[in-house]
């Protein structure tokens, strides 16, 4: 998400700021954090993220030829300035914060400040230069693909703005699931609170189970194969659409121990000549997505073919909509009693 | 009484000359009645019996007791009120009071016994909020030796009660109680939910857990900076006759850690303050360790709460933020000082140097500015241009400090004033290599704990000598371990100050101002000037 908040300090530089005891979410930090340059860097840093972006555009510039482009969360204005090298006719960048002063002078650095027009403000209040446009272009994922994503607004400009027949960049989604084997960093995050220099920190652990960790997950740690959940394509779905329950069913490769369940999720540019394609998970080459983690209560033993089934829930919050709640079910059936286990978690990404 | 509610007015709307019809309660009450903010805990409470508004529900009950004859909780224990029945008493007393009648009939349960008195009188009735917690507290009453274990354990299973009590009252009100009840039992559909846990009812119960659980990370990260929750314990627990039977004030306690530590070593009593919801947690962690009687935890600024003491012998904080004073914590504690500390009292630590040294890393300097020249065939230099205007907070290896750091403000934590916080200072240092250029400077800060407050730390103080005398103290520097303040950076802009070569041996005078962005304010303006034989600079970053 270029143009957005994060919730996480992760920028190679960060300002104080970024990390601040007592900082508050909300609305105003949203709005601010991504005025900070390093979570500018970061992204733009993030190779499969930015590269993936340049080649369907660079790729496919019949396609953008002529065409009026909107830059949905524009950030510095990267993916504005592939499309006008692209030919775009003109292109049109939005974003609600002020990283778009920065914007101007980088597209103005680069001459090409009568291809492009930036808006500061939100999608819904700014008015555009053209009634209409051809093609859509925006990086609005968050972790766990809906945190603080755009995605709303990008939906928003589809049904105001886009051309019937137009192309929007990219345009699916893919939600997975799976299961890992994290004893140890489960211990450092979760028992930590068992015995905090020799106290009982149990109220706090409470919350930790409550809180989903976007980290980077090994390859090695999955037990079971990932099943996808759910599907977005961005030229049909609806906002109503992001609240979503959906089951799975994960089958375990090898006899291990479960401890949490992790979700990422897999971004298509279908409208390309060629498909572009990229993953956010495990097996993909890093990204600032990374995955996110849900520590179940529970650890299961499973052996090699068993079957973990269950279902997951998403929902914004109903007092802040870009807080997420997430419910997780899962049921593992076993002839052996004493492996049997089912239960639910309930997270809230904040 | 369904008309009755809006006739008085909502706490929030209260007319100002109302307040001045508080006779009894400190100048600072009204200053604290102007501040509340919309989440904090302890919101101002109208009374029963006037309109007078008190700070918190504590000075409520108090006022009534002493000036009305009504001893809430007296006739909460006597009549076996349990959560909802003491909510219809609040809401019975406010509607009989404006009624005119200012000795509402208590002597039975009956008299207040109809649903309708589940209506709040007052609009966000502060006092029908903090029935939970006044609960607490009063169980919370030291308990007798042997029975504290027990008690504990009650008030456990009371606080879960009490807060599932609390959900249930809070739904009852609610206008949309049609449409949680839905929502709940689609979450409860057969086969999703079968087996939840109290935890998570709880959890969806209580609306400030979610507010406190964005610190919890930063909690986490805290506790697990060794350098320093160690510091602390080392001190503490190796002074053990120091703590023995004295009363300690804990400022800003976070989740009690410190605290705990000082009740361990032996703390007569240990006052707990912090604004923010973490003392919730705080509170729940200190029962969990059986601590409840010792230590008293109290949600507010310090320079607001009411203490249950005039004096305490010890006072215990972390307070130091980037570059020691962003932040300005350091103002609460030096006012918890002069307010509170006994003539012959210990600040713990006791000690603090804020230390510069010149700063040159080619290698960060050209992954992390030059970056920008060029990104992905786009020049976008103007993102280098906030670079120069923050200060950055973060770890460096200590090959790139040029030079040996210099302290430039000494701390000593008994004496120092508010007024000296803001400041401008000479430093000199002299490079101990030859570099390409000066990329900036590095602030960092050291902290000493001296076990008495006669004690001295020469200011040039050095942590891993004193550790070697066997005082407790940590750097923050490249050169220790890192902490989770790691070090402040201020870029040079060498746009604006041509970079040169200097050489091995070059000093560099210099003078570092520090200034809060403006009277109040958490932020602050960094100004640093230096020079050579040739050339004088200067730069300004705020740490934000």
């Amino acid at each position: 998400m270029e143009g957005s908040g994060t919730p996480e300090p992760t920028g190679v530089i960060s300002s104080s700021a970024d990390r601040m005891v007592g900082m508050e979410h909300s609305e105003v930090r949203y709005f601010t954090s991504y005025d900070h340059h390093g979570i500018h860097e970061e992204m733009l840093k993030d190779d499969v993220r930015t590269r993936s972006y340049r080649d369907s555009i660079y790729q496919n510039r019949h396609i953008f030829k002529d065409k009026v482009v909107l830059d949905v969360g524009c950030g510095t204005g990267i993916l504005s300035m592939f499309a006008a090298r692209a030919g775009a006719k003109h292109v049109i960048g939005v974003d609600m914060s002020s990283i778009i002063e920065k914007a101007k002078e980088i597209v103005a650095a680069n001459g090409l400040t009568d291809k492009i027009t930036l808006l500061q403000g939100k999608m819904e209040e700014v008015h555009l230069p053209f009634p209409k446009v051809d093609i859509i272009i925006s990086e609005w994922m968050g972790y766990f693909l809906l945190y603080e994503s755009m995605l709303d607004t990008v939906l928003y400009a589809r049904d105001t703005y886009l051309n019937p027949g137009g192309l929007i960049f990219p345009d699916k989604a893919t939600m997975y699931v799976a299961a890992i084997e994290d004893g140890e960093y489960k211990d450092d995050k979760i028992g930590f609170w068992d015995n905090v220099y020799g106290f009982d920190y149990s109220p706090m652990k409470e919350i930790a189970l409550t809180e989903p960790l976007v980290d980077t997950v090994e390859m090695k740690a999955l037990v079971t194969d990932p099943c996808p959940i759910i599907t977005f394509d961005l030229n049909t779905v609806t906002a109503a659409d992001l609240a979503f329950k959906v089951p799975y069913e994960l089958t375990a490769r090898r006899s291990d121990f479960i401890h949490a369940l992790i979700s990422w999720f897999d971004i298509e540019f279908s409208a390309c000549h060629k498909p572009i394609h990229f993953s956010t998970g495990p097996h993909a080459k890093y990204t600032h997505w990374k995955q996110t983690v849900f520590y179940l209560r529970d650890v299961l033993t499973i052996e090699e073919g068993e079957k973990v089934s269950g279902w997951l829930e998403n929902r914004p919050n109903d007092k802040n909509k870009r807080d997420l709640d997430i419910n997780l079910s899962y049921k593992f059936e076993t002839n052996d009693p004493t492996r049997f286990a089912e239960g639910g978690c309930s997270y809230r990404m904040c | 009484m369904a008309s009755s509610s809006a006739a008085q007015p909502p706490v929030d709307d209260v007319p100002a000359d109302l307040r001045s019809v508080s006779d009894d309660s400190d100048s600072g009450n009204e200053e604290g009645w102007e501040d509340v903010e919309p989440d904090d805990e302890s919101q101002p409470v109208v009374g029963l019996f006037t309109e007078q508004v008190f700070p918190d529900v504590r000075s409520m009950i108090e006022d009534c007791k002493e000036k009305h004859n009504f001893d809430l909780l007296k006739i909460q224990k006597d009549l076996g009120l349990d959560f909802l029945d003491t909510i219809k008493l609040v809401n019975y007393v406010r509607s009989e009071v404006k009624a005119g009648n200012k000795t509402p009939d208590v002597s039975s349960k009956v008299k207040f016994a109809d649903d309708a008195y589940m209506k709040p009188v007052l609009e966000d009735d502060a006092l029908l909020y903090s029935l939970d917690d006044i609960a607490q507290d009063q169980d919370a009453e030291p308990a007798s030796g042997n029975e504290a274990e027990r008690k504990v354990i009650e008030l456990q299973e009371d606080l879960e009660r009490l807060q599932t009590q609390f959900s249930e009252y809070r739904l009852a009100v609610q206008k949309s109680l049609a449409d949680q009840l839905n929502k709940e039992d689609e979450k409860l559909e057969p086969g999703a939910y079968v087996k939840r846990s109290p935890a998570d009812k709880i959890g969806e119960a209580d609306e400030d857990y979610f507010t406190s659980y964005s610190y919890n990370t930063i909690h986490e990260s805290m506790l697990k900076d060794t350098i320093r929750t160690d510091a602390y314990r080392d001190f503490v627990y190796e002074n053990k006759h120091v703590f023995k039977d004295k009363v300690v004030l804990d400022v800003g306690c976070g989740t009690g850690i410190l605290s705990m530590f000082c009740a361990k070593a032996g703390a007569k009593k240990v006052i707990s303050v912090d604004n923010s919801n973490i003392i919730d947690r705080a509170k729940e962690i200190v029962y969990d360790n059986g601590l409840g009687d010792v230590i008293t935890c109290i949600r507010g600024k310090i320079e607001e709460v009411t203490l249950p003491v005039e004096k305490v012998d010890i006072i215990i904080s972390e307070w130091m933020g980037y570059a020691l004073l962003f932040e300005a914590m350091f103002d609460s504690v030096i006012y918890a000082r002069d307010r509170y500390l006994a003539p012959d009292g210990l600040m713990v630590p006791s000690h603090a140097t804020l230390r510069i040294a010149p700063y040159a890393d080619p290698d960060f300097i050209a992954s992390h500015i030059s970056f920008w020249n060029n990104v992905y065939g786009f020049k976008m230099n103007s993102m280098k241009l906030n670079i120069y205007d923050e200060a950055l907070v973060r770890s460096n290896q200590p090959t790139s400090i040029a030079g040996d750091s210099a302290v430039f403000l000494p701390l000593p934590l008994h004496t120092i004033t508010v007024d000296e916080l803001t400041f401008l200072k000479d430093f000199q240092v002299t490079l101990k290599e030859d570099i390409d250029a000066l990329d900036g400077w590095a602030i960092w800060f050291d902290i000493f704990f001296m076990p008495s407050r006669d004690s001295t730390v020469p200011d040039n103080a050095v942590p891993s000598d004193m550790q070697k005398k066997g005082i407790v103290a940590f750097t923050t520097g490249p050169d220790g371990t890192e902490t989770h303040w790691m070090q402040t950076i201020c870029l040079i802009d060498h746009g604006k100050h041509q970079a040169k070569p200097l050489k091995k041996g070059q000093v560099i005078n210099g003078k570092i101002g520090y200034e809060k962005k403006e009277k109040g304010s958490r932020l602050l303006d960094l100004a640093i000037e230096w020079q050579d034989e040739n050339t004088k600079s200067g730069q300004h970053w705020s740490l934000q």
